[in-house]
């Protein structure tokens, strides 16, 4: 019993340090930096997205609200303070986990009206760092250059870091008492909470954990990509990529969300690079046809069939 | 000891006659551009695209570019990518283009948002950007050659005729106070600030309201009531397409008069306003006038009317890209990748940087002068105030009526 | 300004009342939520262009054929996703993925159909001039939506207070389950509440033109995100509560815009959290929190 718990911890830390470090040498074999970079970003925010998911039942679709909190406690330190980068990323974690605290409150309620909710508040923090009113302070909807932290291996490299922990995070969520009594609580939140699991608790650590993760995430995006509009940091897009990218894998697992990223994002840049006039129809056929035919995700097809999946 | 001099004499010789000989000249000179087939952009991103590859097909059929470098006409390729309004998408797109398809020139998509993850990823890899139509402040610097914006003026001076004329006829006629309406982001807020600026510093016309609005809006009844009620004898309305539309049509419906209304897109995309808008909603109301719509004298180039002509033999009527401004932007950054070609001493970018920039002040064309700054922002092309008036039946003709110099008509002023 | 601003909240708030029913009525009856109601709702607003530019119709003439084409076309998608869909784990979640990519489906083919570009209808169709209620000026093209929108809330309850099946769609939105096991054609009553409510964004569609200036193959987000504000704010899953959400949603826009402009996009989604917090049952009621 302990052998097999031991087991499964060496296997899924191994399976995230391959990631890490195949991430950390595609560097200096492909070229194109930014493509391996976004990939980093959506493998951290799939994984950021599967703690709150995964393990709590509850789906954030704006989750980019963090990003975009993480992206912009950066900027306004590097552009106020002149602080250098690395205090920039710390802000970036504090600007996420204060919106995170703030939003506390949407965890009452439930499924789509969560969802939704989360959605509404991402929006407005993206309302509020527009309005030219505010210019003075985020530059409104004029948006920030940073260019005297910039800085393209440094970020990428701490990039690769942020990944890092947040695999190690999902592991030992996987492996640990307290990832446990989360799954407990998405599953039947009464029964566990008549175990004598604190369900308030579980839920707040798991919500501000993701946070902190996407507004890390955000942050050093800000950091390697360094101009950029409030558009670019509270894109949508970002939210569903990471959502479609965890479903599409399958969440709860360590490999789900990695293969949703590597396969899903990696079809992207190719179809994007070598048939871009049906992009858009091709990437929303593909997730049409996801959903109906593998609505748990690519391990279902394990399993369902009774073997484990990391 | 003799020999070693030799020797280096030697190698002095050989390195001397590596670095003057000629690499073989390329097969094609590889453009990459991005555009937006679909998204928020994809309205002002596709005419640009359509007007660039208009301008590559012709280049081509005439055998190809002049490459000075090579002494000769090379084809060009163009490589295009589609980054769906997407600035992650463009981001790697843009780093697509430079490390991978190794373009000998990079064009940025159109926009100030699509155009500005181009910035640092060109700057980084030593990669000029032909910046079309991004105008944002924080693109251009001192210490980044590696961009210029080629086929407008930036929104900090681009307004300028606009108060000039109501202080200088405007004030004349009886013009004492104005209503600024702007959506805020980059490109009308920067303006509108830019106006409100210049009419304090002139002092002769009064802001008597001055409201920004989110970009999404899509009424204006209600806005447009409450200018009435500060009763501004002119109002200027500053938005994307869909904001001119929505605004002009509610202020048709509304029944409110202003003695001066202006709009940016209603002359800029003219055909396309007109279709959505109606003739009656227009006549009068005043705007830029593009040069799709005025007769500069090229010195380079076709004169708008062959353009116009050329566009609609390429793409027409019922295909789905518009005539207008953002057409002949395309083609303008075109030309202005053939001169700098025809005078680039190679196609190292710091080479072309400076053929680009020793075309300042000297480029005309039927986007009128092309100037840069030293930081590579656009200050020539700026374009004279219009004002729609009827000609005939249900028709509108876009006269220019300021400055005088450049004027074909003569404003008329609401009573 | 205030008394304008109200007045004139109330009458565009009618139109966002027509443009979330029918999002609503998906959502009450399937628990679903139809990411891509705001593209339907701009397919009807390029039918009723297409069929003015190819056709001359009027679009009064047009809404009425769009009525018909849409719930034709509904109910096949109906059966071609929806069963399927609710048959998986987190059907309710999954719903927001997977309507997302029939929306990227719907703006791609529209895109490449037609281009990106803005299309409208001349507002000559609908009467141009202000029509001055209590001392407001307002589009006429905005009393004809609302009116339009009036009638279609009327269609709506009659159809589930006053007809056979749709006493049966009030049972599907009590208890899926129970539902099923009293032998209730569930899947029968969702498809044609399915239709109905991509007929309502095809009615929609076709004023939009007039409301909202013109029409683009990508509105469909946005609009999208207002009609959750208005459908939330009126009770999610209580079709007419919408009437209420649309209302209240168009009088503070108006307030905000006159008010506090720049800041008007802010309202709807502060307002959405706020109801959800501080009543989320809705105005009118129904439990959805959870532990």
């Amino acid at each position: 019993m302990r052998n097999t718990r031991i087991r499964r911890i060496v296997l899924d830390t191994g399976i995230a340090a391959a990631v890490v470090i195949a991430m950390g040498v595609a560097r200096g074999v492909y070229s194109n930096e930014l493509m391996l970079f976004n990939f980093i970003i959506f493998l951290a925010l799939a994984q950021g997205l599967n703690i709150i998911y995964g393990f709590t039942g509850y789906l954030p679709f704006g989750y980019v609200g963090f990003y975009g909190a993480g992206a912009y406690g950066f900027a306004l330190v590097v552009m106020h303070l002149h602080a250098p980068a690395l205090i920039g990323m710390a802000a970036a974690g504090v600007a996420a986990l204060v919106l995170a605290v703030i939003l506390l409150p949407l965890l009452r309620l439930s499924g789509a009206y969560f969802a939704i909710a989360s959605m509404a508040a991402a929006q407005a923090v993206y309302e509020i760092v527009a309005n030219p009113d505010l210019e003075d302070i985020t530059k409104g909807p004029y948006g920030v250059s940073l260019a005297d932290v910039f800085a393209p291996a440094f970020s990428y490299y701490t990039a690769l870091a942020i990944l890092a922990a947040t695999l190690l995070l999902v592991v030992w969520l996987r492996n640990s008492r307290f990832g446990m009594s989360l799954q407990a609580i998405r599953d039947d939140s009464i029964s566990a909470a008549m175990a004598g699991v604190s369900v308030v608790r579980g839920r707040t650590i798991a919500w501000l954990l993701s946070a902190l993760i996407a507004g890390l995430v955000g942050g050093v995006f800000a950091w390697h990509i360094s101009v950029f509009y409030p558009d670019t940091a509270f894109d949508l897009s970002v939210s569903i990529f990471a959502t479609v990218f965890l479903l599409f894998g399958g969440a709860t697992t360590l490999c789900g969300p990695l293969l949703g990223v590597f396969i899903l994002y990696g079809i992207y840049n190719v179809i994007g690079i070598a048939v871009p006039q049906y992009f858009q129809f091709t990437y929303g056929a593909l997730i049409v046809l996801l959903v109906l035919f593998l609505p748990n995700g690519l391990v279902s097809l394990l399993t369902s069939r009774g073997i484990r999946v990391p | 000891m003799r020999s070693k001099a030799l020797l280096l004499g030697l190698l002095c010789a050989v390195a001397a006659q590596t670095a003057r000989a000629q690499p073989p000249a390329p097969a094609e000179i590889k453009i990459g551009a991005l555009y937006a087939s679909s998204g928020p952009y994809a309205s002002i991103s596709m005419p640009v695209s359509a007007g660039f590859r208009l301008w590559v097909d012709q280049t081509n059929a005439n055998g190809g570019a002049e490459v000075k470098a090579f002494g000769k006409k090379i084809p060009l390729k163009l490589i295009a990518y589609d980054d769906q309004s997407s600035t992650a998408t463009a981001a790697t797109l843009y780093n697509q283009l430079i490390t991978r398809d190794h373009v000998d020139l990079l064009i940025a998509d159109s926009g100030s948002v699509l155009t500005s993850v181009g910035v640092p990823i060109a700057k980084e890899h030593k990669q000029f950007l032909f910046d079309v139509s991004g105008t944002g402040a924080a693109f251009f610097t001192d210490d980044n050659p590696y961009v210029a914006l080629m086929a407008d003026p930036v929104s900090t001076i681009w307004p300028h005729y606009i108060s000039d004329f109501l202080a200088d006829d405007g004030a004349k006629a009886g013009i004492k106070t104005v209503a600024i309406l702007f959506s805020t982001n980059d490109f009308t807020g920067t303006q509108a600030a830019a106006l409100k600026g210049f009419f304090e510093k002139d002092g002769k016309v009064k802001v008597v309201y001055y409201q920004g609005v989110p970009t999404t809006t899509s009424n204006y009844t209600v806005l447009i009531n409450n200018i009435a009620a500060v009763n501004p004898d002119a109002v200027l309305e500053l938005g994307y397409v869909g904001n001119d539309i929505a605004f002009l049509r509610n202020l048709q419906d509304s029944g409110n008069q202003f003695r001066f209304v202006f709009s940016i897109y209603a002359g800029v995309e003219k055909e396309e306003i007109e279709k959505n808008v109606g003739a009656s909603a227009l006549t009068h109301i005043y705007t830029y006038v593009p040069p799709s719509n005025y007769e500069y004298v090229p010195e380079v180039g076709m004169t708008q009317k062959e353009f116009h002509a050329a566009w609609d033999k390429k793409y027409p009527p019922g295909s789905n890209v518009t005539f207008g401004a953002n057409a002949v932007y395309g083609y303008m950054t075109g030309l202005v990748v053939e001169r700098a070609l025809a005078t680039a001493k190679s196609l190292d970018q710091m080479d072309i940087h400076d053929a680009v920039f020793a075309l300042s002040g000297k480029l005309k064309t039927l986007d009128g002068t092309f100037i840069l700054r030293k930081d590579g922002a656009q200050i020539g092309e700026v374009t004279p105030l219009g004002q729609l008036q009827p000609e005939g039946k249900d028709a509108l003709t876009l006269v220019a009526v300021y400055p005088p110099d450049m004027a074909n008509g003569k404003a008329v002023i609401g009573k | 300004m205030l008394i304008g601003a109200i007045i004139a909240g109330i009458v565009f708030g009618l139109y966002y009342t027509l443009v979330g029913l029918g999002l609503n009525l998906v959502f009450g009856v399937m628990r679903i939520v139809n990411l891509a109601h705001g593209d339907f709702l701009m397919l009807g607003g390029i039918a009723a262009w297409w069929l003015f530019t190819t056709l001359g119709l009027h679009p009064l003439a047009s809404a009425g054929l769009v009525i018909v084409v849409f719930v034709l076309v509904g109910l096949p998608l109906y059966y071609l996703v929806v069963p399927r869909l609710l048959r998986s784990r987190d059907s309710e979640m999954l719903s927001l993925i997977l309507f997302f990519g029939l929306s990227q489906m719907i703006e791609a083919v529209t895109t490449i159909g037609l281009g990106a570009t803005e299309r409208s209808l001349p507002p000559r169709l609908l009467g141009v001039g202000p029509i001055i209620l209590f001392g407001t000026r307002l589009p006429k093209a905005w009393i004809f939506s609302a009116v339009a929108s009036a009638i279609a809330v009327l269609l709506v309850y009659l159809y589930l207070y006053r007809t056979r099946l749709g006493t049966l769609t009030r049972a599907v939105m009590v208890s899926r389950d129970e539902a099923l096991a009293t032998g209730i054609d569930v899947n029968f009553v969702s498809a044609v509440a399915f239709g109905i409510s991509i007929a309502l964004a095809g009615v929609a569609g076709v004023f939009a033109p007039f409301i909202l200036g013109s029409i683009t193959p990508n509105m469909g987000v946005a609009i999208n995100i207002t009609a959750f504000a208005v459908i939330v704010v009126g009770t999610l899953g209580n079709p007419l509560g919408t009437l209420l959400g649309g209302i209240i949603y168009g009088v503070s826009l108006m307030l905000m815009q006159t008010y506090l402009s720049s800041w008007a996009n802010l309202l709807p989604n502060l307002l959405l959290i706020a109801v959800l917090l501080v009543r989320p049952e809705g105005i009118l009621g129904r439990r959805v929190r959870r532990a």
